[in-house]
């Protein structure tokens, strides 16, 4: 269980490509404040760019959408809950690992980014309410561990 | 962080030079140079990554793009990468194609 602070932190950003920046230095920030290490902290940004990455690109289709960013940060790690109106997609349903065994020439180039962000974090959970997504990512501080098992 | 892509040749040998951040917002930058890559017709395309400090999957599907776009004789090597960026790769699989190496 990790312990973080109540009050979070919120980032609400247009559903843009230009706006996963500010997402990242959103995370960044929240990582700095919990003292994770360099590994911890390239996983939850990892995890949150590429969750982000598909509301763009796939859950709004390139149309007008929000993006809320919510974060809390503590001595034992970061959470980061992201939230967004586009139609229901669960990750954990949704993921695609790597066809490891098919040669890359024949390989679907994509569908790796929701893989890669739910091995990246120590805990996750989807759920849809109030006709939205909401992910929960956790991410623990450096030491505890360093690859974590696939959710 | 902006991404600085730079391409010249040595020899047989394209290589790729790469510095910032490759995402979804800086990565089709890549994908162009690599377009330019394949048309070189040299055996080797060397990627040099010591300089990218972040990579997303936007850069694994360019990866992927660059082994689809080569000869099947052209060798892909990614080099210099660091740790996490290396490990990214590896979680796709992309070490059984691409030579990975220290730099």
């Amino acid at each position: 269980m990790v312990e973080l602070a109540r009050k979070p932190c919120v980032l609400e950003v247009p559903a843009t490509v230009g706006a996963l920046g500010d997402i990242a230095a959103f995370v960044l920030r929240l990582a700095g404040r919990a003292g994770l290490g360099k590994r911890a902290t390239y996983r939850i940004r990892l995890a949150v760019d590429e969750l982000a990455t598909n509301i763009v690109m796939h859950g709004y289709r390139g149309g007008d959408g929000r993006i809320t960013v919510r974060g809390c940060s503590g001595p034992d790690g970061v959470r980061i809950v992201i939230e967004d109106t586009a139609p229901a997609f669960d990750p954990v349903e949704g993921r695609l690992p790597p066809a490891i065994g098919i040669p890359p020439q024949r390989r679907r180039v994509g569908g790796l980014g929701i893989h890669l962000a739910l091995t990246s974090v120590d805990a996750y959970h989807y759920a849809r309410r109030d006709s939205r997504n909401i992910s929960t990512l956790t991410v623990k501080a450096e030491g505890t561990d360093p690859c974590p098992p696939r959710p | 962080m902006p991404l600085s892509v730079s391409l010249s040749i040595e020899g047989d040998t394209t290589v790729i030079e790469l510095t910032g951040e490759l995402d979804a917002k800086t990565a089709p930058e890549f994908h162009q140079t690599i377009e330019k890559a394949a048309g070189h017709g040299t055996s080797t395309v060397e990627i040099r990554m010591a300089g990218v400090g972040y990579m997303a999957s936007a850069g694994l599907r360019s990866l992927v793009f660059a082994q689809q776009k080569v000869a099947d004789h052209v060798t892909i090597k990614v080099v210099g990468a660091i740790e996490p960026v290396s490990r990214t790769i590896r979680t796709a699989g992309l070490d059984r194609s691409i030579l990975l190496t220290d730099g």
